[in-house]
């Protein structure tokens, strides 16, 4: 195998590692071309808490500037209240500096555009094609602008949030959350948010220094603190960001992780009851928001992955809810984006409403399980792989607008390459984790002799 | 040709052209490679292009694994005093100095607080143009600080290195014209301190510069009029980042740049007797000055960088260039027009004599300057033609230590390319305005030739 790059470019944005790839000249580089793209205008900027943070934005920051372009700087704050700034202000665009979920030796420039969504498809793709001919805009002396703090963005993100969804109903015991922001952005701003719903909140890394007190991504193996703290401090819930606040995970009033799939599933369950309508996710997601939405009577729409693959979707079926089974919830009313925020309003606005637990909640939810297994892949080598598998799975219902998906009875497989990192995930879904797993790896291991 | 000088006084370009955040971050990269992972000062004068030109050296410095300060908007001069009173490892200037709003660049400062030399400068763009510059990983990355305590120390340092005595109890008005540089957080404190009643003008960071930021008489004109109006005992000109000072004497009469460093060597050595350092284009009158208190005086290459240098080198008691600058060594090796301004106060206020007669006690001369823009390329090669031209001309003597400096008995022309854009300056001088044009006049006829 070839060695591993460290630089991924693609129309989701640029992301690389510091120390190596990431340097501060390729991201003025790409900051000068956003701002050659957006056109001189506003362009709203903010980071997560990563050592590299500085240094990132102050290249952005020069870049951007370079253009013409003024900069409302939110500072440290999650990705969703870049998004959110973008719309309020009527900017030309967005930076978010985050890696989002991947590890500390990480990070990327996420792009926002003038609709406050993630640049994809065709935008990203121009974007790209300036920052390759490397002729950008260039303000001349008296025109160049300055930065322009923004010390409020994060009231203005919590006041959007109780806008749409209104405290937690008064009169009723306050809930007892457990809340671990992986001392990233969702540090700043989460206890606030919870507190400002009406909960009780004991806050577990919430310190914003970027140094990780666990992996990023919020998924079981990574909550071990988290479930023991709601058990010691008898919570009624716990949530697990990763450090930009855009990911959410649950962990339930036994201190057990109920899986990241089914937060988008509960938020479903929760908007669907009040606003039954279009819902929308990747087709990584759990099939269990099929059953769920046909209760309500509603439909459920399949994307690639990609929250703006999702968000585009969202806005072409009208959805009233969607989002991406590692997390993300996608609440329209509030930001076309991934929101954690977002997703612990809903949830604990589901828990007063129904007066249920977490694990009744879970318990009535179809009995499906999800596995996703990774491993490091060089991206030359996914088409040789998809088209293999194509002709192994013929004979069964297949998606292949985003790697393969195969639909078997009862149980379904996602074969596809990173957006973001250079790895070949296999997402496998069945009846029981035993059963996923097995087919997960059963996947896995042809895979690994297709390239023998 | 586009304007970019990379050269022993820094990187210096036009925004919008030449000066892209790119090259900045290259060049912060290699300065902070050069450095190793240290703790680095950067502050900037008040150009729009400022925040833009100090994000890409921040990018550059912070991904070398450097600690930067930032000191925001201050003087030069207060960023070097600040880099030996933290015990930084360098520092680096983001001002274009005394050239025009749409210019900028990036002035390098070691850890002793002295301008990089010549030689250091020359390691500095072999690891420019290597481009292989120290990566720091994110667990050993640092992060900025602000600080605001430079111009306070700077303050403090001038306060404790002049008696302030005489000056406090003398009141003098003084007009001050900041050109709304980085001088107006800096020159209108260090006059109330000096017990002055200020009139300032132009004395706003967030406003653009009212003129050139090149204290000369043409640049004068505001502050002529206060003085006038004023009645004030001095006026003062600055440039934008706090090296250069341009006078204006209590007549209203804006005294040639060239006034500042001969003025300031005649009360040096009125106080104490010693070596005075100048560059190769400077007034004679140094000389003249010089040899009434009989003191040495030691001639460098254009450039603070050699100034610094000779000071230290040679235990000057003054130093400096006919363009404005002076270095009190007593408060530091490096131009600093604070410490002039107090040097020249103190001693009007000890003496009790007006500006205009310790200006007319000065040997009186003529001196001329033009330039003429020239193609970077053909440049050398016009002072080598320039050079052989002169060469055997009698009764002359010929100093290549800075382009071709030509001394005659009643006068000198010196030919040589300029530091900061791509032209040649003619300068020449004599006792009387017809020989100074007469010797322009030679100058230029071989020039051309």
């Amino acid at each position: 195998m070839r060695a591993i790059l460290t630089l991924k470019i693609s129309i989701s944005g640029v992301r690389g590692v510091v120390g190596d790839s990431l340097t501060p000249d390729l991201l003025t580089r790409f900051s000068q071309a956003f701002g050659t793209y957006v056109g001189s205008g506003r362009v709203v900027i903010g980071r997560d808490t990563r050592t590299s943070g500085e240094m990132v934005r102050q290249a952005v920051v020069s870049g951007l500037l370079s253009a013409g372009c003024r900069i409302v700087d939110a500072g440290v704050c999650p990705t969703p209240t870049v998004q959110l700034l973008v719309r309020k202000f009527r900017a030309a665009g967005g930076i978010a500096i985050t890696a989002s979920h991947n590890p500390p030796e990480w990070n990327a420039l996420k792009f926002v555009g003038s609709d406050a969504l993630f640049l994809s498809g065709a935008r990203g793709r121009e974007l790209l094609d300036i920052y390759h001919q490397g002729e950008y805009s260039k303000a001349r002396s008296p025109r160049i602008r300055n930065v322009e703090t923004m010390p409020g963005a994060l009231d203005l993100h919590i006041a959007a949030v109780l806008e749409a969804l209104g405290p937690l109903p008064a009169g009723r015991r306050r809930p007892k959350v457990v809340l671990d922001a992986c001392n990233g952005a969702g540090s700043v701003v989460g206890p606030r948010l919870l507190e400002a719903l009406g909960a009780d909140v004991v806050g577990i890394n919430t310190t914003p220094d970027g140094r990780f007190p666990r992996p990023a991504e919020p998924t079981p193996e990574n909550l071990k603190a988290l479930c023991a703290a709601v058990r010691d401090h008898r919570a009624d819930i716990g949530f697990a960001q990763d450090m930009d606040a855009d990911r959410l995970a649950i962990v339930s009033e036994a201190g057990e992780p109920i899986g990241e799939e089914r937060t988008l599933v509960l938020a479903v369950e929760h908007v669907l009851r009040g606003t039954p309508g279009p819902v929308v996710a990747n087709l990584s997601t759990t099939h269990a928001l099929e059953p769920v939405a046909r209760r309500y009577g509603c439909a459920v729409y399949r994307t690639p992955v990609g929250e703006a693959n999702v968000t585009e979707g969202m806005h072409r079926h009208r959805a009233v809810i969607g989002g991406e089974g590692n997390g993300g919830v996608i609440y329209p009313r509030i930001n076309y984006a991934r929101d954690s925020l977002v997703g612990m309003g809903l949830i604990l606005h589901l828990l007063a409403d129904s007066g249920k637990t977490v694990s009744e909640l879970v318990t009535a939810l179809p009995a499906l399980e999800i596995v996703k297994i990774q491993f490091p892949f060089p991206s030359q080598r996914l088409g040789e792989v998809f088209r293999k598998a194509r002709r192994e799975y013929a004979d069964l219902p297949m998606d292949l607008r985003d790697g393969v998906k195969v639909m078997l009875p009862d149980a379904w497989f996602l074969l596809r390459g990173s957006n973001t990192e250079p790895v070949l995930r296999v997402v496998a879904e069945a009846t029981s984790e035993e059963a996923a797993r097995g087919l997960a790896e059963k996947v896995r291991d042809r895979v690994t002799e297709w390239l023998a | 040709m586009k304007p970019l000088k990379i050269g022993v006084s820094g990187v210096r370009g036009v925004i919008g052209e030449t000066f892209t955040p790119e090259l900045v971050v290259g060049f912060a990269q290699a300065f902070g490679t050069y450095l190793g992972p240290g703790r680095i000062l950067v502050c900037r004068d008040t150009r729009p292009s400022g925040p833009m030109v100090a994000s890409a050296v921040m990018a550059g410095l912070l991904a070398t694994g450097c600690d930067v300060v930032d000191l925001g908007i201050c003087p030069t001069p207060s960023l070097q005093l600040a880099v030996r009173w933290l015990g930084a490892d360098g520092g680096i200037s983001i001002t274009a100095g005394h050239n025009p709003t749409q210019w900028n660049a990036l002035k390098f400062v070691r850890q002793d607080g002295l301008y990089l030399t010549p030689g250091q400068v020359e390691e500095l763009l072999d690891i420019y143009h290597q481009g292989r510059f120290e990566k720091a990983t994110w667990d050993v990355m640092r992060t900025r600080v602000e600080r605001s305590e430079a111009i306070p120390h700077h303050l403090d340092v001038l306060e404790a290195r002049f008696d302030l005595g005489a000056a406090n109890s003398r009141r003098l008005k003084v007009a001050v014209d900041c050109c709304n540089g980085s001088c107006s957080l800096l020159a209108p404190r260090w006059l109330a301190k000096l017990g002055c009643e200020v009139l300032a003008i132009n004395d706003d960071p967030s406003s653009p510069f009212p003129h050139t930021p090149e204290p000369k008489p043409e640049t004068a004109v505001q502050v002529r009029a206060l003085v006038k109006a004023g009645r004030a005992d001095v006026g003062l000109v600055h440039d934008a980042d706090g090296e250069r000072l341009g006078l204006v004497d209590e007549l209203g009469r804006a005294l040639s740049e060239e006034v500042t460093l001969a003025l300031a060597t005649d009360i040096a050595l009125r106080q104490r007797v010693g070596p005075v350092v100048t560059n190769v284009s400077t007034t004679m009158a140094i000389d003249r000055i010089a040899s009434r208190y009989g003191a040495t005086v030691v001639r460098t290459p254009v450039g603070q960088a050699y100034i610094s240098e000779a000071i230290l080198e040679h235990c000057a008691v003054i130093g400096g260039e006919g363009n404005g600058s002076v270095a009190v060594p007593r408060v530091q090796a490096s131009h600093d027009s604070a410490a002039a301004t107090g040097l020249l106060l103190c001693h009007l206020a000890e003496s009790g004599a007006p500006l205009s007669a310790l200006v007319d006690a000065l040997p009186q001369l003529t001196m001329l300057k033009e330039h003429v823009a020239i193609e970077p390329n053909v440049i050398y090669s016009a002072l080598q033609e320039f050079r052989d031209a002169v060469q055997d001309e009698a009764g002359t003597s010929v100093d290549l230590s800075d382009g071709v400096k030509v001394a005659f008995s009643d006068g000198w022309v010196h030919v040589r390319a300029s530091n900061t854009e791509s032209m040649i300056r003619l300068i020449v001088e004599a006792d009387t305005p017809s020989r100074a044009a007469d010797l322009m006049d030679w100058g230029r006829d071989r020039l051309r030739r």
